[in-house]
């Protein structure tokens, strides 16, 4: 039976990192290796890399990470105080626990157009704000969903317990409630992050000039010449890894909070 | 410490009434216990001292000040929950020094008494502790330790010991009744449990669907129910109740038949202890007693007492509960003469809904 369990993990394995293996091993491969599917064995060249750093790819990195950080930034301290007063005070009543997460069934393309005008008239066409504001569209509510489920999780007795020794509303809040889903925070936090990092329909159409975000980047690389594969394998490594180590960080308690949000009605 | 004094303090949650109109003094310095079935409302009742509900009408007195209005922190009550609601997050040195932070009691004279409320528990080894390390029993200390540090003017327990298991519960049960007595503190607590009720008060309040049924000294609402209520609810095992009628001054209610005052007429319960089924040879001939014949079904020894379960030639099983020395001669399935004297009779109104 364990041996059965091993060959499918086994596999299983193989299946999801064949595609970065191959990206990692395009990122040392010349354009001709990469066209060439009997190409296993080849002399790694750093000329991609080389490329890519020359690129100014550090600036989209630099963007992406100012938009990822503004996103969960605002959207956690929208979403912390929104997510305690739906969890505990049935604020918006038990539809406003999973209506939260309607804005993501709305395909982007709905929202997009509209965003577009207000930058335009705003004057923030081509701008990062432009993007931030269309990833609190997204990021914002599944941080909040996400926060109510650890908010359900913290006893009401321990808030109770310090109004009784003390403290205000607030202090309680701050003293006892907050420390026990900080933990939750910093998930639900790196999860918008990545959710936010990931994005490139938004940030295509909404600053696609001089302000690209990583994956704009990423894209950029499909040119009228055709595909650069090696350079864009690059550029992808770059994008992918952290969201890696990322989702390693986060996975269990990104678990916990999504089926404690969902089952707990 | 301090009194509390309630007048007719309500509670509503939407259209149910949980606490209907209730007036109850809690005595300065005593243990008053409110006990009661699940959703007599008690517990809204504490939670409302405490300032965690709204009262929806009434009014609340601590000391004479009126702190209706007042959120829980200008109360200065204590807690204790049933689940102990210790903050997972600290240590239990600063679980117990919380609620003095909170006050800004100076830093000198928090550790003073956080060292004298983990001596009078006797925590001291596991003041760096936190709470997840720590057993239930201990728990449960700290929990009562954070809450005697602050020196209230009433300390309220909602249901502490419910989730011990039963020997630690009892041990608790005896330390809870040291302290109290030890601070002369000022206690309202909450339980379920009528033997913990009767063990741990002064003062005992039976609630029954948000009103109080009885209140007073436990010996005397055990001995002098008001109501067929209080009698069967207080006492293990429960109190015998037997459908009878009167008239004419004469309760006939199966093979129990005596005179008994002209007030009581007409269709009637009357309760009998089971303690108060004696066997017929240990009453003197010359006292106003009821005596029968009943076949002894079975006998469960309980150490020093046995219970006895009877059923008479007609009318319902009854229970008893004799010394096991004097119930030395019984046999199961043998017929014994059991009496039981006039004023352990409990003649109440037969009651029409249940």
């Amino acid at each position: 039976m364990r041996k059965i369990a091993a060959l499918f993990v086994g596999a299983w394995v193989v299946v999801v990192a064949f595609p970065y293996l191959w990206v990692l091993a395009a990122s040392f491969k010349t354009q001709k290796e990469l066209i060439d599917p009997r190409s296993f064995l080849f002399v790694p060249t750093l000329d991609n890399w080389r490329e890519v750093v020359a690129s100014g790819i550090g600036d989209s990195v630099v963007s992406s990470v100012i938009v990822g950080v503004a996103t969960v930034t605002i959207s956690a301290l929208v979403a912390v105080p929104g997510a305690y007063a739906i969890a505990r005070w049935r604020a918006g009543g038990e539809v406003a626990r999973f209506g939260i997460l309607l804005s993501e069934v709305l395909p982007p393309a709905v929202l997009v157009v509209p965003l577009f005008l207000f930058a335009l008239n705003l004057g923030l066409r081509d701008t990062l704000a432009a993007v931030i504001a269309s990833h609190l569209t997204f990021v914002l509510p599944v941080m909040t969903w996400f926060m109510v489920g650890f908010f359900d999780g913290v006893p009401r007795e321990l808030e109770e317990q310090a109004l009784v020794d003390g403290h205000g509303r607030i202090g309680a809040f701050v003293k006892v409630v907050l420390p026990q889903v900080l933990p939750g925070i910093g998930a639900a936090v790196i999860f918008g992050f990545v959710l936010s990092w990931n994005d490139l329909f938004y940030a295509l159409i909404l600053a696609g000039g001089n302000e690209r975000t990583l994956p704009v980047a990423i894209a950029s690389y499909n040119t009228f010449r055709g595909v650069e594969l090696g350079q864009m394998a690059v550029a992808i490594l770059i994008s992918v890894v952290p969201v890696l180590i990322a989702s390693f960080v986060v996975q269990k308690r990104l678990i916990r909070g999504i089926s404690r949000g969902g089952l707990k009605v | 410490m301090a009194s509390v004094r309630l007048e007719a303090l309500a509670k509503w949650y939407g259209d149910v009434e949980a606490v209907k109109a209730i007036d109850l003094v809690v005595p300065d310095g005593q243990f008053t216990v409110l006990v009661g079935p699940s959703g007599c409302g008690k517990t809204s009742t504490l939670r409302m001292i405490a300032g965690l509900e709204e009262a929806s009408g009434g009014r609340i007195f601590i000391d004479d000040r009126d702190v209706t209005k007042l959120p829980p922190k200008d109360r200065d009550t204590a807690m204790v929950f049933q689940n102990y609601a210790l903050y997972p997050h600290m240590r239990v040195r600063d679980n117990i020094a919380f609620g003095l932070r909170a006050r800004r009691v100076p830093d000198d004279e928090v550790r003073r008494r956080v060292v004298w409320a983990a001596d009078l528990l006797d925590l001291g080894g596991l003041l760096d502790r936190k709470p997840g390390a720590l057993s239930g029993g201990q728990q449960q200390r700290v929990a009562i330790g954070r809450a005697i540090v602050r020196e209230p003017a009433v300390f309220l327990f909602d249901e502490p010991l419910s989730n011990l298991d039963a020997k630690l519960r009892v041990e608790m049960r005896t330390e809870l009744l040291r302290i109290q007595r030890q601070l002369k503190a000022t206690v309202v607590y909450v339980t379920h449990d009528q033997e913990e009720a009767m063990s741990l008060s002064d003062v005992m309040v039976v609630m029954r669907e948000g009103r109080i049924a009885q209140q007073g000294p436990p010996a005397e609402v055990y001995a002098r129910p008001d109501s067929e209520f209080v009698g069967a609810f207080i006492g293990s095992p429960a109190m015998n109740l037997l459908d009878g009628t009167v008239a004419d001054g004469r309760l006939v209610a199966g093979v129990i038949i005596a005179d008994v005052a002209p007030s009581d007429r007409g269709v009637v319960r009357v309760g009998i202890r089971p303690e108060e089924i004696v066997l017929a040879s240990s009453i003197e001939a010359d006292e106003p007693a009821v005596t029968f014949d009943a076949t002894v079904e079975l006998i469960e020894a309980l150490g020093p007492r046995v219970v006895l379960s009877l059923v008479p030639p007609h009318g319902s099983p009854m229970t008893a509960v004799i010394e096991a020395r004097s119930a030395a001669a019984l046999r199961e399935g043998a017929t014994a003469r059991m009496a039981v004297r006039h004023d352990a009779l409990h003649v109440f109104p037969a009651r029409h809904q249940d």
